[in-house]
């Protein structure tokens, strides 16, 4: 039996897709079986993100209203022959998929899949709930920034009603920012969202580049942003990696000697 | 380090401005209060209070903190104390 990790921010925009793309392209790079689950209904990307738009003949809601079995509407990528996705229907009925249609499917591929990882849409309403219903535990994407940390904040307090147990990741830090103090921290995130850390990711020209060509940057593997990601994923599967480190530095120092204004 | 030398001269980072905008932020979301509920509540409980000791209404305070996940909701007021009358 897998195990059906949901991807979720509550904000859009702040690199959920791609972590998805990324995490299952690299948990499929270590041998597992992987399964990528697009959850967001009327916006499907995760296509796009993993470069396989082109090949999308079924999609989720073909499989809820019976048109076509589960195995039929996965897509098999061409790089891993260990990792397919399930597209999302780009209908705009929002009650096209209820929760209890995605905890079925999401069940019948963990019977199959090491794992399955579902890419949340933004927002906290039926898509949200849809996404998280079959989900075994959350990954919450917040970026260092006052929005994105509101939003993962709310997300964090759903996911705990639902039992859902999430871990964090950090989207997009500067370390340059960070050290001169125009940044939020890795530290100052995880306090504020008391969250236990996955990993870092920081911001990275590359994903850009990657993302342009329909490769998920673990894929390619030289950039940062990749080496965090497979990290990351390493730490998902329940691998032995070192704790990220923080990139406060110097503000650390600063602290300790009695130098900066923050607040204990 | 700079920048800690100059929070010392020109006041706060935007980080650390950052950061105490979203403690206090969350702390209200945590409530799930909206709207005028808080100012309500604060009305209530000073009436409340005001028919056990003399108060004076206006100055009931509420603080609401969040610490990790814990959210804590402070409650405070002068009394006029009979002496001081």
């Amino acid at each position: 039996m897998g195990r059906a990790i949901v991807i979720t921010s509550g904000k859009g925009g702040v690199g959920k897709t791609t972590a998805t793309a990324n995490l299952g392209s690299a948990l499929a790079l270590l041998g597992h079986s992987v399964v990528l689950v697009d959850a967001d209904t009327g916006l499907r990307n995760l296509d796009v993100v993993m470069g396989l738009e082109n090949r999308i003949v079924y999609h989720s809601v073909d499989v809820i209203r019976g048109k076509c079995t589960l195995q039929k509407a996965l897509i098999k990528d061409r790089r891993l022959d260990n990792l397919w996705i399930l597209p999302a229907s780009q209908t705009d009925d929002k009650d096209a998929v209820t929760p209890d249609d995605m905890r079925r499917i999401v069940n019948e591929l963990k019977a199959t899949h090491d794992f399955v990882i579902i890419d949340c849409p933004a927002g906290i309403e039926q898509g949200f709930k849809n996404a998280i219903a079959g989900a075994d535990e959350a990954v919450v994407v917040a970026t260092p920034e006052v929005s994105s940390i509101r939003d993962a904040d709310r997300v964090v307090g759903l996911l705990a009603q639902n039992d859902v147990p999430a871990r964090l990741i950090v989207n997009r830090i500067s370390p340059h920012l960070v050290k001169r103090g125009d940044m939020l921290s890795q530290s100052d995130v995880i306090e504020i969202l008391a969250l236990e850390l996955l990993g870092t990711v920081p911001l990275d020209d590359q994903i850009i580049a990657t993302t342009n060509k329909g490769m998920p940057a673990v894929l390619e593997g030289k950039s940062l942003a990749a080496k965090e990601l497979m990290r990351i994923a390493k730490r998902l599967a329940g691998m032995e990696v070192e704790a990220p480190s923080d990139v406060g530095f110097f503000t650390r120092i600063g602290r300790a000697l009695g130098l900066s204004a923050s607040p204990a | 380090m700079w920048n800690n030398i100059r929070s010392m001269f020109t006041g706060k980072s935007s980080r650390e401005v950052a950061k105490g905008r979203l403690q206090l932020v969350l702390a209200h979301d945590r409530t799930g209060l909206e709207g005028g509920r808080l100012q309500e509540m604060r009305e209530e409980i000073a009436k409340v209070i005001a028919r056990y000791v003399q108060i004076d209404a206006e100055a009931v305070e509420i603080e609401i903190e969040t610490r990790s996940r814990e959210t804590q909701l402070t409650v405070s007021s002068r009394i006029q104390t009979r002496t001081a009358t």
